[in-house]
Parts: structure tokens; C-alpha cells; sequence
């Protein structure tokens, strides 16, 4: 299994999260308006290229549909397979570390 | 609207990031921000947003790009690189390595040459942080480019009245003018307000400013929370609503996202909060400086507020296309137009121009000159570093000559002697943005500072973009000649050279002395313009104020009690009076509309009686409503006839009590007393002639000033109290503020400040140009001091054996000292004369900036150069004393 790090588990879930849309600007607001993280656009685009070197995501390139874009086209995100597995195990140690805990984090 | 992105950063980015689809896909996701950007925040401030974004995703890229060059890649193999590499950027880490372990072997020389460049680098990044709300960042408004300001008169003089409208200018000029999109204004005697807020805990009293009903839309804020004014809160006697400030919100309610829908009870009254500002806009700072607002309220424009007189600033955002002069041609049709249809009609006028040259116009040109000190003292430490580094590099000649034998190429030791220059320039930008960092958070966090959009003060990305620049410039800067002179190629020449410190330095020595030559005139320029500016600030501190400050404390009192009648609202204040009087250690009291230094406001103009002016020969007057004991509690000196009395009431005929200034022009120079003037279409008896109160600032003059007892006049909202006493203020505090709560509990408390706290502010911006230039000319002084210390220092050492000799052949220990400080007088003398000839020059561009000081005055020249000589003097004297006690046998002995 893949190591992942915090960081990079969120963007594998904000890419899931965007349905589809699943574009870097979209995965860039959710993490600022919805994980609260200030995320600079240069650690977002390292961060793919990192979970793409894993072979967590890959991505296509396809042409724009947006004018505001000036005809630059866009990157549609995916997860792979080993990515799902990877985000899979994550939560099941997640949930693990947290079963029990209940009396503490909810007093 | 314009909705590419500037061109520049754009290429930057592109070739920053290569050609791949990758990169044109992020290129995109830029650009389709940037639109964003466009539409939420305006065409110029998305365009410095995007050139933030473009330069920051730049450098992030080339440093990825840069990481994974030098690490090694598995399969190459280190010498093909080295071949394929020789004069590129091979070994940088390697340069890099070198020179951090020169760093380590002298660590005493290093961290003084680091603490250099990050005094100069510090001050760079300061300024540029403080200039950059000021000068470069956008207004915190959408497209502000278009927004406007609407003064009545383009003359400032006459105070705020001469500079607002009234509201039935707003009403036609949003009528008939086609050149904005909108029209809009706030109230700028907001300050006026009372607002109490009774609740919870103690009153406090808030300030809130009355704005327009379409302000926040036509400025293009949008609440952070909750919603704008609508119009049923936006009409005379609408429903009440308020929108809070962030700050206040932060404050006062901790941040409750709830608090939108809640009401607050102000004046005794339930108010709804309908919303709360974004905290990129802060209302006070931006509009009305050392000022303080807690919530924004509907400022309706109405015949009820247009009877106030001037009240109003206007804003206008101006229409795609339109311009501000084709603006003003507009409003100067409307004027005309309105004026011939109702000739009685006043205060109808209209001056249109840039909403930030009005903001921060007027800081422009200490702001440059800031920028210019803090550059001077940047180019004196690049020269002083260089000056150190030459030193330095003299003993490493022989290091240089001998890896030139070995093989390395100039250009290959100039690169490591440039990576080492860098090296220590970047550790000087560490400590540079760490005193940023504390400069910035003391002038953000300093509430006494008069200057707008000082809160929003930081060092952001640019700030330290632009630090990463100077420091890189300061680095190549003061490197190139040392690395030039070290590898000048002499060979085995140099090897067998320098080795007996002959006349090896030679050349070099020159280029020092040069160099402190240089230093020194920098410095001098920088003391001079410190000295005319400390000079400046003395002349403004002893400006005549025309009252005592000194242990008298003002209390701002507003009540929320409704009074019937304006006999029952006096006869409260002077009941309130004499209740703070009674209390031990008071000695005086006294009440005024506005304390001096504060708001002020004009009443048209007085004319005397019986007489006849000529055109232009009246001015505009300032009213003061005050009780009896107002002018004798501030010791204001009364020139003739009598202070108001417990007996000039609102039944007895009305008075007047005018300043010196006023007096003599318009009964040009008779006895005024008993006489009678007209403003505000009423006559009055004048009773008594008191001396100029500076009210406005303590630079400007007096003016025309009158003072009417507030039991005839009552046009009044809240009073401030003056109480005289010789307490400290913290002991006077809980006394006054008993028998304040004795009189109305629901009374503020909290809201009193001394005079000579007042005061203080009012010359806060130059005090706050006079510290920081006086911070530059200290440094540029001590760095001055230590390059000549450096470079006499170093020729002492080298020439310790031609003085032994000298002294074994009978000089004196005396003579020689005599003949190094006599070199030492004559670099500085040279320095000085040039520097001074340059002061001569550069000080006339900041002739405006001075006050009561000519920017060519003759007794700071000469004062500045005299520290600077005396300085210089003992900079020389410390080597010139250890060339004096050279021993002749040890000198022959290094021979």
C-alpha cells in the first residue's frame, strides 16, 4: 500500500469530492473553503504531480470549454484504483484509532 | 472591462513552467481564477493579485525544477555532469558548502557582515511594507480605479465644512449626472454620534458613521455577514439597522457568526444588526485616520439631513469610458444649471477627483522619501560589506592565485566568490525580515499614528519577494569588486605577493578609501535631511497652541436621554459640570462641542456690523459652542473685554467671543468689544477677544475662530469635558467617573484621553518620519564609523613595518598618530564636502515636508558635519593610537 500523507489525502478527497468537475481549481477552493487549509497554488500542483508519481491520480488533458481560460485547456482529475485502496486504508485506521474514544472527544 | 491577465507574469509563468500540457493547463486554471478575480475585486487589483500568483508559482517551480537538477539522478555518473557542466551551475551546492564553512571559520566577521545587511535589508522591506497599502496595493474596493471623490471645494482651508456637501447636492447630482454608475456618501462628522451601548456590562460608547444607503454597493463591498441597508432602513426615521465593523464584531461580540438578525440596544434603543464588514475594510483607517468606527448606520439623504449644512463626502464610481475631468465638465454644467434656477440655493459646488489621491496624496512624498533613505542606507551597507569583503579578499589573493594554478577559471572563482557575497547577503535577509516583521506589527498595532490604511500594514509575499530581490541585488552589489579584485589573475605574482604586506594592497587601498569616501557622503546626506527633519519637529513642538495641555484630561459625554427643550439638555451638562467639579483634586472644568486637534467644522464667514469688504477679504469661521468655564479651564489667554458667564442665557442677548485672527480682520484692527457681527444670519454682541487656538493641526494657522455659549447655540450632539487637575490621570479617573455616573448611569466612562495625548497624535506622522529617518541616520552613521575604522585599521596593519621604521629612524609616536587621524579627516573631509554638495541639491525636493526649517539651513549642515567629523575622528583614532605604539623590533621582526 501506498504511503500517504495528510496533505495528500485530503486532495485524493477533494478530487472524489468534485463529482464532474473534478478540475485543480475546484479541488484548490474546497480545500480553502471547506478543509479551512490555506493551500498556495504551487504546494496544490506539486502535491498532484507527487500523488501521480505514487500512481495515486492521473489526470487528462482536454480542451477548455470556458472562454475565461483563453482556449488553455483544462486537466481533469481522476483517482486510480490503487488510490481508491490507498484512501480506503486510511480511513479503516482512521475509524480503528478512533473507535473507543467516544467518552473523550465527545465529553 | 479588461480580462487578460498582465502580459509580463504571464510569459514569466510560461516559461517558468515549460510547454508541456500540463503547464498550459495550469497556465488556464490562472486565467480562469484571474476572471474571477476581475469580477469579485476589480481589474486592478486582480491584476496584482494575479502578478503575486504568477511570480510565486514561478519561483516555486524553478525551485522544484532546481531541487531535482542538483540531486543526483541515479544512473548519471558524477563526472559526465561535471564535463557537461564546467561553467554552468554545477557545484552550486558545492559553492554553497564552501562558503557556509568561511562562515564557521570566522564566525565574529560573518555575523557582523550579516548583521549589516540585515539592518539595511530590514529597513528596505519596512518601508516598503508601510508604503505598500499607501502606494501600491489597491484600495480595498472593487475596480477602484473608477472611484471618485466629490469634495464641495477643491481648497482644503475652511476644515472638513469646505470639503462636505450637503445632501441635496447628492439628491441632483444622482439625478442629472450621467458620468457615474453611482453616487454615494457617508456622514464625515460621524464623530458627532453618541451612540451608548447599555446591554451587558458597563455602557460603552460606540462611534458609528452614517453612510448612504447604496454605499458598501457602490464601493463594491460586500458584508462579510448578513446583508447591506435596504431601503425602509435607508429613509429618515427608517427602521434602525446597523452593520457592524469586523474589528468590533471580533471585539465586542467574539466573533459570533450569529450575530446577524440579533439586535443591539444603542441609546436606549433596539437596533437590528443586519450585517458585518469584510475585514479588508476597515472604514476609519481608510477614510478618517486615528479615527475609530464600530458600525456603519444609514445616512439618509433627505431634507432633514440636507438642513444640517455640509455634512456629507461624496464618492462616485464612474461610468466605463467616463473620466474625472469629463466628470467635473458634467458637475460643472449640473452647478451652473441648478444655481441659475434657484440663485439662493448655497454650498452648491463640486470638485471631482481620484479617491486614492485623496487618501493617500498627501503621504506621497514622505513616503518617497522614505523609500529614498531606506535605499541610501542599503547602497552605504553594500558599500561598507564591500569594503569588508575587499579586506577580506586581500588576504585571499593568494588562495585565489592558487587554484588558478591549479586549474579553475576565473569565472569559476568569481561564482564562488559571488555564492559567498549571496550566501551572506540571504542570511542578512533572514535577519532583515525578522526586524521587518517587528517594524510592521509596531506601526500596524500603533493606534496613534494619523496616517490611513496603516491597520492593513504587513509584510505579505511581494514584501518578501521583493526582500529575496534586494538581498540578492545587495549580495552580487557588494560582491562583484572583491571577487573582480581577488581574481585578477596575477598568477604566481600574487602568490609571492602580499605575503610581506608591502605594496601589495596597493590598488586596493584606494579603492577602499574610496569607498569610505563614498560611505561617508551618503551618511552626511542621510544626518542632514535627519537633522532638518528633528529640527522640523522641535519648530512644530513649540508652535504657540494657544491653551495649556498639560494636566487637563478630556471626556467625550454623550447621553441617551431624550430632554424636551434646549434649556433642560444645558442645564444637564451644567449639572454634570458641577458634580465633576466637586470632586477632590479637581480644580477646573469645562464643556465644548470639539475638543481642539480634533473634527472641526465652519460656519460661513462673520462680517462686522457697519462695515464693508472687499471681495475675498472674508474668511470661513469656526464655530465652538462652549460653557463659561471652557476658556478659562484650558488657560486660553484672554486678549480683552470679559469671558462668558453664568449669565449669558438663552433670554439674554446673544454673544460672541472671537479669536485675535478674527477680531482684527474684520473690525480691521478697531476695538471689537461691544461691537456686534452677523453669521449664520443672527447678530451677536462681541464680549471678549481671546488668543489663536491651533485647532486644526499644530501646523496650520488658527484661522477665524468664534466661541458662542451652548446655552444660545445649541447645535450640538455630544460635549467633551475638559477637567484640570494635577492628579495623574489614573487617580483623577474613578473620581470623574463617579460623578459622571451620579448625574446619568447610562454614560460612558470609558471614553476620556489627556490633551498632551491629543497633541501627541496630531504630530504623530511626522514623528513617526522623524524616528524612522532618524533610524537610518544613525545606522548610515555607524556604518560610516565602521568603514573607516575597517579601512584605517587595516592599512595600520599593513603598514607596521614602514612606521617601524619611521619610528626607529625618530618619528614620534605623536606625529604618527597625528598623520593616520590627519588621513582619517581628510577621507571624511572629502566625504562630508561631497555629501553636503549633494544635501544642497537633494534637500530642496523635501522643502515641503519641513516646517519652519530652510531645507539649505546653514546650522544643521554645518551640525551634521561636525558629529560626522567627530565620529570619523574617533574611528580614526583607535588604529591611529595603535600605529603610535608600534614597536620598532616587532615591526622589523614581520619584515
Amino acid at each position: 500500500m501506498a504511503k500517504i500523507g495528510e496533505f495528500e489525502l485530503l486532495v485524493v478527497l477533494a478530487i472524489l469530492r468534485q463529482g464532474d468537475e473534478p478540475y485543480a481549481n475546484n479541488v484548490r477552493r474546497d480545500l480553502v473553503t471547506n478543509a479551512k487549509r490555506s493551500v498556495t497554488r504551487g504546494a496544490l500542483y506539486r502535491t498532484l504531480d507527487r500523488l501521480k508519481d505514487k500512481g495515486l491520480i492521473g489526470w487528462d488533458i482536454e480542451p477548455s470549454t470556458s472562454a475565461e481560460r483563453g482556449g488553455l485547456p483544462m486537466r481533469r482529475l481522476n483517482v486510480t484504483e490503487k488510490g481508491v485502496e490507498t484512501v480506503r486504508a486510511s480511513r479503516a485506521v482512521l475509524l480503528d484509532f478512533f473507535e473507543g474514544l467516544g467518552a473523550i472527544l465527545d465529553p | 472591462m479588461n480580462n487578460q491577465p498582465p502580459a509580463f507574469p504571464h510569459a514569466l509563468l510560461a516559461r517558468a513552467l515549460g510547454r508541456d500540457d500540463v503547464a498550459r493547463a495550469i497556465l488556464g486554471d490562472l486565467r480562469e481564477d484571474f476572471a474571477l478575480m476581475v469580477r469579485m475585486r476589480g481589474a486592478r487589483s486582480a491584476r496584482w493579485w494575479y502578478w503575486c500568483e504568477a511570480i510565486a508559482l514561478s519561483v516555486s517551480s524553478a525551485t522544484t525544477r532546481l531541487v531535482d537538477w542538483i540531486r543526483p539522478h541515479p544512473g548519471t555518473k558524477t563526472l559526465d555532469k561535471i564535463m557537461a557542466n564546467s561553467f554552468g551551475t554545477y557545484g552550486i551546492t558545492r559553492d554553497v558548502r564552501h562558503a557556509l564553512r568561511a562562515f564557521r571559520r570566522e564566525p565574529g566577521f560573518f555575523g557582523l557582515a550579516m548583521l549589516i545587511v540585515g539592518l539595511g535589508v530590514g529597513a528596505g522591506t519596512a518601508v516598503f511594507s508601510v508604503m505598500s497599502p499607501l502606494m501600491l496595493r489597491d484600495l480595498p474596493f472593487q475596480d477602484p480605479d473608477r472611484l471618485v471623490w466629490i469634495a464641495k471645494s477643491a481648497d482644503p482651508t475652511g476644515g472638513m465644512t469646505a470639503v462636505t456637501s450637503r445632501t441635496s447636492n447628492l439628491r441632483d447630482f444622482r439625478r442629472l449626472s450621467e458620468s457615474f454608475e453611482g453616487l454615494t456618501g457617508y456622514n464625515a462628522f460621524f464623530e458627532q454620534g453618541g451612540y451608548n451601548l447599555v446591554g451587558s456590562g458597563d455602557p460603552e460608547r460606540l462611534v458609528g458613521a452614517g453612510v448612504a444607503q447604496d454605499f458598501l454597493e457602490v464601493l463594491g463591498v460586500v458584508p462579510a455577514l448578513g446583508r447591506n441597508f435596504v431601503e425602509e432602513e435607508g429613509v429618515f426615521g427608517g427602521r434602525p439597522a446597523v452593520i457592524l465593523t469586523h474589528g468590533f464584531w471580533r471585539r465586542r461580540f467574539a466573533s459570533a457568526p450569529g450575530i446577524v438578525g440579533t439586535s443591539i440596544n444603542l441609546n436606549n434603543v433596539p437596533v437590528e444588526v443586519v450585517g458585518v464588514l469584510p475585514p479588508s475594510f476597515d472604514f476609519a483607517s481608510t477614510f478618517a485616520p486615528s479615527t475609530r468606527v464600530d458600525f456603519l448606520l444609514p445616512w439618509p439623504i433627505s431634507d432633514e439631513t440636507d438642513n444640517q449644512g455640509n455634512t456629507t463626502s461624496m464618492i462616485g464610481r464612474l461610468r466605463p469610458g467616463a473620466t474625472i475631468e469629463s466628470a467635473q465638465a458634467e458637475l460643472d454644467l449640473i452647478v451652473q444649471g441648478l444655481q441659475e434656477a434657484e440663485p439662493n440655493r448655497w454650498g452648491l459646488d463640486a470638485a471631482v477627483s481620484d479617491l486614492r489621491e485623496k487618501i493617500a496624496g498627501s503621504y506621497r512624498s514622505a513616503m518617497f522619501l522614505l523609500a529614498a533613505a531606506a535605499g541610501t542606507v542599503m547602497l552605504i551597507v553594500c558599500v561598507n560589506l564591500s569594503n569588508l569583503l575587499l579586506a577580506k579578499g586581500a588576504s585571499r589573493t593568494k588562495e585565489m592565485a592558487v587554484r588558478g594554478a591549479l586549474g579553475a577559471t576565473r569565472p569559476r572563482l568569481l561564482r564562488q566568490l559571488l555564492v559567498e557575497s549571496l550566501v551572506l547577503a540571504l542570511g542578512g535577509a533572514v535577519i532583515g525580515t525578522s526586524i521587518a516583521f517587528g517594524v510592521t506589527r509596531a506601526v500596524a498595532n500603533s493606534a496613534s499614528l494619523n496616517i490611513p490604511l496603516l491597520r492593513t500594514v504587513s509584510v505579505d509575499a511581494v514584501a518578501l519577494l521583493f526582500t529575496l530581490g534586494l538581498a540578492v541585488a545587495a549580495g552580487i552589489v557588494m560582491g562583484i569588486m572583491p571577487a573582480l579584485q581577488a581574481t585578477d589573475g596575477r598568477g604566481t605574482s600574487a602568490i609571492n605577493d602580499t605575503s610581506r604586506g608591502s605594496s601589495a594592497g596597493r590598488g586596493a587601498a584606494k579603492v577602499r578609501e574610496a569607498l569610505v569616501v563614498a560611505e561617508v557622503a551618503l551618511a552626511c546626506v542621510l544626518l542632514v535631511v535627519g537633522g532638518l527633519f528633528l529640527k522640523s519637529f522641535q519648530n512644530v513642538l513649540e508652535v504657540e497652541l494657544g491653551f495649556q495641555p498639560e494636566e487637563v484630561v478630556g471626556w467625550t459625554v454623550s447621553t441617551s436621554r431624550s430632554f424636551e427643550t434646549q434649556q433642560e439638555e444645558t442645564a444637564f451638562f451644567q449639572q454634570l459640570a458641577v458634580n465633576v467639579e466637586a470632586v477632590p483634586g479637581v480644580e477646573a472644568v469645562g464643556l465644548i462641542d470639539a475638543l481642539p486637534l480634533g473634527r472641526n467644522r465652519t460656519w460661513g464667514t462673520l462680517r462686522g456690523v457697519g462695515m464693508e469688504y472687499e471681495d475675498g477679504e472674508l474668511e470661513s469661521a469656526f464655530p465652538h459652542l462652549v460653557d463659561h468655564r471652557y476658556l478659562p479651564t484650558l488657560q486660553v489667554p484672554l486678549v480683552a473685554g470679559r469671558h462668558f458667564g453664568v449669565r449669558d442665557t438663552e433670554d439674554t442677548p446673544r454673544v460672541i467671543i472671537l479669536n485675535e485672527s478674527a477680531a482684527n480682520a474684520v473690525f480691521r484692527g478697531q476695538d471689537p468689544i461691544g461691537r456686534m457681527v452677523t453669521n449664520i444670519g443672527r447678530e451677536f454682541e462681541v464680549v471678549g477677544v481671546v488668543a489663536d487656538v491651533r485647532h486644526q493641526s499644530l501646523e496650520e494657522g488658527a484661522g477665524w475662530q468664534m466661541y458662542y455659549p451652548f446655552t444660545q447655540i445649541g447645535d450640538f450632539q455630544t460635549m467633551d469635558l475638559v477637567v484640570r487637575s494635577r492628579l495623574p490621570v489614573e487617580t483623577l479617573v474613578p473620581g470623574v467617573a463617579a460623578a459622571l455616573r451620579a448625574t446619568d448611569p447610562t454614560i460612558p466612562r470609558g471614553e476620556y484621553q489627556s490633551l498632551t495625548e491629543i497633541v501627541d497624535r496630531s504630530v504623530s506622522p511626522r514623528r513617526f518620519l522623524l524616528v524612522l529617518l532618524g533610524a537610518f541616520g544613525g545606522t548610515a552613521l555607524l556604518l560610516a564609523a565602521l568603514g573607516i575604522y575597517g579601512v584605517l585599521s587595516y592599512s595600520v596593519t599593513e603598514r607596521i613595518p614602514e612606521i617601524g621604521i619611521r619610528m626607529a629612524l625618530g618619528e614620534s609616536g605623536s606625529h604618527v598618530q597625528r598623520r593616520v587621524v590627519g588621513r582619517t579627516m581628510a577621507l571624511a573631509g572629502i566625504g562630508i564636502a561631497i555629501g553636503t554638495l549633494g544635501s544642497f541639491v537633494g534637500t530642496r525636493v523635501i522643502g515641503s515636508l519641513l516646517y519652519g526649517v530652510n531645507p539649505t539651513d546653514p546650522v544643521t549642515f554645518v551640525a551634521m558635519a561636525m558629529i560626522l567629523l567627530s565620529v570619523s575622528a574617533l574611528a580614526g583614532y583607535l588604529p591611529a593610537r595603535r600605529a603610535s605604539r608600534t614597536d620598532p623590533t616587532t615591526a622589523f621582526r614581520s619584515v
